[in-house]
């Protein structure tokens, strides 16, 4: 779906006969130009902000399209001028947007020194708030989009040149060559780098932090706005058409490293020219299919291959970025009673939907189905710390591999084999999330999950004819609502008890330890590779079957349904909200996406209240699982608050705020600890 | 001078490492045997660390062998050493935050039992429906022993992230101990202690050097490496310029240039 609008050169057929290879070869790079230079503005976007704040900002997709949206609206249905619209968006919305999310978001993360994790989801809560936002104000229909730039064609000789496109390529290069300027001469050059390369040093020596990172983000949503304003009209222009668009080629800062402007320039260029230059040749049969589907997706597969070939992403910041901060749970277990309270609840809660209506009960199905995709993500950055905003891609193998399967065995084996086959591809994923960490993990993730998306879901050689039927046991069906629902909640029951393993003795002790420090998990003896390959292959195996089993309950394969923008995203944002390290939590936020979507009638609004939990996750990183948590605790033993209050401030004493139980609890803590210390 | 055999001893010989046109290392010899303590001192830059890096498994060197008891492990990774028998500790804290004490200690003593490949792949599809390899009480056993030996009874249920620095590089000592380490490899022990903390630590190093361990620390605390260390080695510059008793090192020409920076007379 991406990419895919390409200008093909304005040639007759009869001129296009006469012309020799090399003309046509010129022609096509011409048309691919335009396209190749905003991907390289974007890229300079992303870098501009990454180097003057250290975040990699993942929402800048969804800022380039909400802006493309305000200009269209601006333009087209409040007829102003097409100069006045750009100014207003470009000069007046973005940097203003920028300057907000700086101001309300990252500096209080970045006063805290939040860890890069933080950063991370908050700039995909960002995303998920701006999609929704954009998806509930213009819908999802593909909007016409209005053109900033005139569009004439030159003729020189034979040569058909498209005017906008060498605009775009005059403001790329130009805007470069400004930023150069103000990188090596001005004093703000000066100041970012300082900033950049340590934050408390610059603010010793008198740079205004604050200022320097508000204006990095000002120029960052700047240059979004442009992008989004340029590139609508040549993509399909929809909320998730035109974001997965921007972030599909993040390939071209991937490639620059996130630092070096003129090789994202030349990467930019290369890749619109590429892409255009693959029409030249036309393969035939099955090959052209291929080629065609390599020609439209040309960025994923650049960034894929950039992510899988490079090292690190790049120096210091870039690879940093530890889940600690979002999955703080220890092993330690609750008491029975607590236990036995919460499993009684849930049990509760999950199986009212069997007394609901028919058509109840079938909303309610989808809830299991996507508990356990959600449990899988817990699994793996919850509980192991890697970052996966892949998993509708797993998920997604597993629901199509399910139906292929189904028509040959019985359906409980093909859930087996869909599983299995899902949790190879983990297993392939897992070997790149050996050397890979925090941002440079969850961008590679992100490419796996597209490249599944655009290369098996939505080909239809893959999807044709399939036919997806809900399974039967010992010859007894599993059709009726009732019964599937039952059956979905077994599921579950077993995939909680492997959690319940992989939380706890050495298994989930050694997985904690390698989410805490790799290098400690190490010096112990952890196989921290065969450790990582293999949540990887689990989770994967976890989010095939979860699939399998929403498919079942549509009864249909959608490709929409496991999209890497419109699901993996969403789900990961919905997942550390409701709290990374809870599998309980994972299922509490199925149900709360499930009950949104019935209650609204409207698929996409439960990403609006995501969104704006994610994007301001720095002011509760646990998760809402983490503050429930924190209540029973408190409930139960105000002595363990007190412990943690002293924790965070053991001197001075808080005395002024702790009651009298609090205060004797706290001295008891002291006197042992002191006497810990005198021990010889 | 090729020493002759301990048990548990881990030899480092002939190594140099380059980065780029800098050479950290060059063409360095130390050896630890059991049951006493050896110590790598030297001026800032003098490649220690990298030395460290390269004994550990953080580096590979660029020449000479890294072997323990004769077998070659030079070109084994870091958590591929430690199961066979070397542990160590971190400069820069490397602990598991959300852990409590006790529980760090088990991770330790949890990962001793797993050297081959098949082994532990199956110890991880077998922990996936529950089902645990090993001599689990064995395993909490030793950390008992460990908690004992480093006096940590107070603080075992207490969540590392809320303990000391002090406190916490005996718990990755214990961490170390636990998995029944034959090589104990320390890089600055002793940084962020105070002196009583630092006498304990003492202490405790000799308790443990006296059970049979191999111990090799990097230290800048020249009085406690030399009150401790029964063979020290002197490195300048990446070249190993001294090397014996303390007080043979001690008294080198040498090693008075490297730190005092005055020519010898």
């Amino acid at each position: 779906m991406a990419w895919r609008r390409l200008r093909r050169p304005n040639t007759s057929t009869t001129a296009s006969r006469r012309q020799n290879t090399n003309l046509l070869a010129l022609n096509y790079a011409f048309a691919g130009l335009g396209l190749g230079a905003i991907a390289a503005l974007s890229g300079i976007g992303l870098i501009v902000t990454y180097r003057a704040t250290g975040v990699f900002n993942i929402a800048q997709g969804a800022i380039a399209m909400l802006s493309a949206y305000l200009f269209r609206q601006l333009v087209a249905v409040w007829h102003l001028p097409k100069a006045l619209g750009a100014v207003i968006v470009v000069f007046g919305f973005a940097p203003a947007v920028g300057a907000l999310v700086q101001r309300v978001v990252f500096r209080p993360l970045q006063r805290r020194r939040a860890s890069a994790a933080e950063s991370l989801v908050a700039t995909i809560g960002l995303t998920v708030l701006i999609i929704g936002i954009a998806y509930q104000v213009w819908g999802a229909q593909a909007q016409n989009a209005v053109s900033l730039l005139p569009q004439h064609v030159w003729h020189v000789r034979s040569l058909t040149i498209q005017t906008d496109a060498v605009t775009d390529l005059a403001i790329v290069i130009v805007g470069a060559m400004l930023l150069g300027a103000i990188a090596r001469w001005t004093s703000l050059g000066t100041s970012i780098r300082a900033v950049v390369d340590r934050r408390d040093l610059a603010e010793l020596a008198g740079i205004d932090a604050d200022r320097v990172a508000g204006i990095g983000w000002s120029a960052g949503t700047f240059i979004a706005a442009l992008t989004g304003i340029l590139i609508a009209p040549q993509v399909q222009f929809t909320p998730f058409g035109l974001t997965l668009v921007v972030l599909e080629i993040f390939a071209v800062p991937v490639i620059a490293g996130l630092t070096n402007v003129p090789v994202a320039i030349l990467a930019g260029v290369a890749l619109g020219i590429g892409a255009s230059e693959m029409s030249l040749l036309t393969p035939t049969g099955n090959a052209l299919g291929i080629w065609e589907a390599l020609q439209a997706n040309l960025p994923i597969v650049a960034l894929l291959a950039a992510l899988l070939l490079r090292q690190r992403l790049a120096g210091g910041g870039g690879d940093a970025g530890t889940t600690i901060s979002l999955a703080r749970r220890r092993t330690t277990v609750h008491s029975v009673r607590r236990q036995v309270a919460t499993y009684a609840v849930a049990a509760v809660a999950l199986l009212c939907p069997l007394l609901f209506p028919d058509v109840d009960l079938r909303q309610a199905q989808q809830v299991p189905a996507l508990a356990v995709i959600f449990v899988s993500i817990v699994a793996i950055t919850g509980y192991s710390g890697q970052i996966s905003l892949g998993q509708a891609g797993y998920a997604g193998l597993g629901a199509l591999l399910f139906g292929r399967f189904s028509t040959h065995t019985p359906e409980l084996v093909a859930l087996l084999c869909a599983a299995l086959a899902a949790s190879a591809v983990g297993f392939l994923t897992g070997y790149p999330a050996i050397r890979r960490r925090g941002l440079f993990l969850a961008l590679t993730t992100f490419a796996v999950g597209t490249f599944v998306s655009r290369f098996v879901f939505q080909q239809p050689y893959f999807t044709n004819g399939l036919q997806v039927d809900r399974p039967s046991i010992f010859g007894r069906s599993l059709a009726g609502d009732h019964a599937f629902y039952a059956f979905e909640l077994v599921v579950l029951a077993v995939v909680f008890l492997v959690m319940t393993n992989l939380r706890g003795g050495p298994l989930g002790r050694s997985l904690i330890a390698m989410r805490d420090s790799e290098n400690g998990a190490r010096s112990v003896g952890v196989d921290v590779r065969t450790l990582k390959v293999f949540i990887f292959t689990v989770s994967a195996a976890m989010a095939g079957i979860g699939g399998a089993l929403l498919v079942q309950q549509g009864g249909a394969f959608s490709p929409d349904a496991f999209d890497p923008l419109a699901s993996s995203i969403p789900w990961f944002a919905v997942v550390v909200v409701f709290g990374a390290d809870s599998a309980a939590g994972a299922v509490a936020g199925a149900g709360f996406v499930v009950l949104i979507n019935a209650v609204t009638n409207n698929a996409d609004f439960f990403q609006i209240l995501i969104g704006v939990f994610a994007t301001f996750i720095g002011l509760l990183p646990g998760g809402i699982a983490d503050a429930q948590r924190r209540l029973l605790d408190w409930a139960a033993h105000p002595r363990s608050l007190i412990r943690q209050f002293e924790a965070a401030a053991p001197e001075p004493h808080p005395r002024g705020q702790l009651s009298k139980a609090g205060l004797a609890a706290a001295e008891h803590i002291r006197a042992r600890r002191i006497a810990a210390a005198a021990k010889p | 001078m090729s020493p002759a055999p301990h048990a548990g001893r881990l030899e480092a010989v002939g190594i140099s490492k380059r980065f780029g046109g800098l050479i950290a290392v060059n063409n360095v010899t130390v050896w630890t045997s059991a049951g006493s303590i050896a110590a790598l001192i030297g001026p800032n830059g003098a490649g220690k660390t990298t030395l460290f890096h390269c004994l550990t498994g953080v580096e590979t060197p660029d020449r000479g062998k890294v072997r323990l008891m004769g077998r070659d492990i030079t070109a084994l990774s870091s958590d591929a050493r430690a199961r066979l028998g070397v542990g160590r500790t971190f400069q820069r804290l490397e602990i598991f935050p959300t852990l409590t004490v006790g529980e760090n200690l088990q991770v330790g003593a949890d990962n001793r039992t797993t050297a081959h490949m098949a082994h532990r792949i199956g110890g991880l599809f077998a922990g996936l429906i529950g089902v645990t390899f090993g001599d689990q009480r064995r395993n909490r056993n030793r950390v008992d022993e460990v908690v004992e030996l480093l006096g940590l009874d107070d603080v075992r249920d207490t969540p590392a992230e809320t303990l000391s620095t002090g406190t916490l590089r005996l718990v990755e000592l214990g961490r170390a101990l636990c998995h029944d380490p034959t090589v104990l490899l320390l890089d600055e022990p002793a940084s962020g202690l105070d002196t009583t903390e630092t006498q304990r630590l003492q202490q405790v190093l000799r308790d443990v050097a006296s059970t049979n361990v191999a111990i090799l620390l990097v230290e800048h605390d020249v009085d406690l490496v030399f009150g401790l260390a029964d063979r020290v080695y002197a490195m300048a510059e990446g070249r190993l310029i001294a090397s014996g008793s303390a007080d043979e090192v001690r008294e080198s020409a040498a090693v008075r240039e490297a730190y005092l920076d005055v020519e010898p007379a």
